[in-house]
């Protein structure tokens, strides 16, 4: 068990290091997702009156923004490893699946940390959205846990692509699930087959709750739907790692 | 069962959808020995490594390495072999100090530091062990991956064209390095396309389309083939094709009667590349004309 720990230690130190040195990538997950809010804030400052609730799409939006990026992100530079053999060459040096999915999550886990934080308070500062210490908070952890399910997910996909080409596809199903997660649509609106699928996104959960807060509700208002969350996470991580294989 | 082998191979039958990428590979690779794999690309060199390191899984057939199924016992085989791809598997922007310490973490031996700072000392980079790898050029980066897989003093080396891109002084201390390790009981499996290296090797396997065209050691390769000797009386050559020419040699002389007139002899040896070609060529026919039937 020592042992596990210590090579997940080096794993995420090692993707830190990385990320340390790829300043451009840390550049491009943290600002794209800002940028793209504040596109938001232009595009709703003049299509919604003046008297129009934003919180309950703004928030959502974000959170699909932070989604989104992180997913693709994750997936991407999974299958960099994989493409330039150095994932390979792991297994060979005797790193196990579970010490390669769990560090990265670790080293990956720092960057959602800061890039749900700069997002939810550019939104609070752009919108004027004036959420208590305690709502602020309670959106935070959801949208971190989040970011770090969308990392599992680029990490479980990653799996199934040989090169980065092969990540695009599952890129639509990322964008379907905004409409599935009830952000655009209520879900009870959409056919019941459409239905069944939102509940098998993340983004569905995540906005049950984001809802409930922005409503001044708490967590513990609806805690069914967030300890979804953290469960939701802990199945994809254990898919990924069981699908994480040594190809041929 | 050769108890002195370090590996044996059984029947080893590697298939990749409809693509025979091994057949029939049998091999047994004894203790302190380099061994190596000849052949053309897509010979099956690279699979054949991959399958005893266990990256890839035999389609039929058995394997034993130092004891273990590279298969079925993964951990125990990986602690015990170190293994340098044909390309590079390097983190570019991460040092070549960083790299040969992220790679060889899990089965460091010993003092972990001191034994990164030897090998990187043997393979010649102790002055840029602190530069990314980005800035070096292939054959330095070749040279890390050596370093990467020499740290945990493996008792198995698998080297998969390791002297591609290196310049001829340090291939010559490399080749030395691999005898020195060969006799302290490191095994080495080394793949190659180069004629001169093969000779270094103390058995020869050629492969060809992933059938095992021979398995000997290179001098018994080259001598097994016809060698040309030339007998020059007075103005006159006479020219006769023999084989294995050392055994040859004397009984043609001994017919001639040693003839006083005789004044030099020419032997035209084959090289390995000629022997080699040659064998890949006879196995390319008749592989077309089973074909062709």
């Amino acid at each position: 068990m020592k042992n596990i720990l210590s090579r997940i230690g080096v794993v995420a130190a090692r993707v830190l290091n990385q990320l340390h040195r790829d300043r451009r990538f840390v550049a491009i997950s943290i600002l794209f997702p800002l940028i793209i809010i504040y596109f938001i804030k232009l595009v709703f400052d003049v299509l919604a009156p003046p008297t129009f609730n934003i919180s309950p799409y703004a928030v959502p939006y974000a959170a699909f923004i932070v989604h989104f990026i992180t997913f693709i992100l994750t997936a991407i530079v999974l299958v960099r490893e994989r493409t330039a053999g150095t994932m390979a060459q792991m297994f060979v040096c005797g790193y196990q699946q579970i010490e390669i999915i769990i560090g990265y999550l670790l080293a990956y886990t720092v960057l959602a940390t800061v890039q749900s934080l700069l997002v939810l308070l550019e939104l609070n500062w752009l919108f004027d959205l004036g959420f208590s210490v305690a709502q602020f908070a309670s959106m935070y952890l959801v949208m971190w846990l989040l970011a770090v399910i969308s990392m599992a997910i680029g990490m479980l996909v990653s799996n199934f692509a040989r090169n980065e080409g092969q990540v695009f596809p599952f890129i639509p199903l990322v964008i379907l699930s905004v409409i599935l997660s009830g952000i655009i649509v209520p879900v009870e609106k959409l056919p019941e087959w459409a239905q069944v699928m939102s509940y098998l996104t993340p983004l569905y959960y995540a906005n049950e709750v984001l809802q409930e807060l922005i409503s001044d509700g708490s967590l513990l208002d609806n805690w069914q739907m967030f300890v979804i969350l953290p469960i939701y996470g802990l199945i994809v991580v254990g898919l990924a790692t069981i699908s994480l294989r040594e190809k041929d | 069962m050769n108890e002195s082998a370090s590996i044996i191979v059984q029947n080893l039958d590697k298939f990749f959808g409809k693509q025979k990428a091994l057949k029939n590979v049998n091999l047994s690779i004894t203790k302190g020995q380099i061994y190596g794999l000849l052949g053309p690309n897509g010979a099956g060199k690279t699979t054949l490594i991959r399958c005893l390191i266990g990256a890839t899984k035999p389609t039929k057939g058995s394997l034993m390495m130092l004891g273990f199924n590279p298969t079925s016992q993964k951990t125990q085989v990986r602690g015990l072999i170190g293994y340098m791809p044909q390309t590079p598997a390097l983190y570019e922007d991460l040092t070549a100090f960083e790299n040969i310490r992220f790679f060889s973490y899990p089965h460091q031996k010993g003092n972990f530091f001191q034994r990164i700072n030897e090998v990187i000392e043997f393979v010649g980079l102790t002055k840029r062990a602190h530069d990314q790898v980005y800035k070096f050029s292939g054959g330095m980066k070749q040279r890390v991956s050596l370093a990467c897989a020499l740290v945990h003093y493996p008792q198995i080396l698998f080297l998969d064209e390791p002297t591609t891109g290196i310049d001829p002084k340090l291939r010559e201390s490399f080749w030395q390095h691999f005898r020195d390790l060969t006799q302290q009981g490191t095994t080495i499996l080394v793949s190659t396309h180069q004629m001169g290296e093969a000779m270094y090797c103390d058995r020869l396997a050629i492969l060809h389309e992933g059938t095992l065209l021979a398995d000997e050691p290179p001098r018994q390769l080259l001598w097994k083939q016809q060698a040309k000797i030339k007998l020059r009386r007075n103005n006159m050559v006479a020219e006769k094709l023999v084989s294995h020419y050392p055994d040859q040699l004397p009984k043609l002389l001994h017919k001639l009667g040693l003839d006083p007139a005789i004044n030099r002899i020419e032997i035209e040896e084959e090289t390995l590349e000629s022997v080699v070609l040659k064998m890949i060529n006879e196995h390319e026919k008749k592989l077309n004309q089973e074909g062709a039937q």
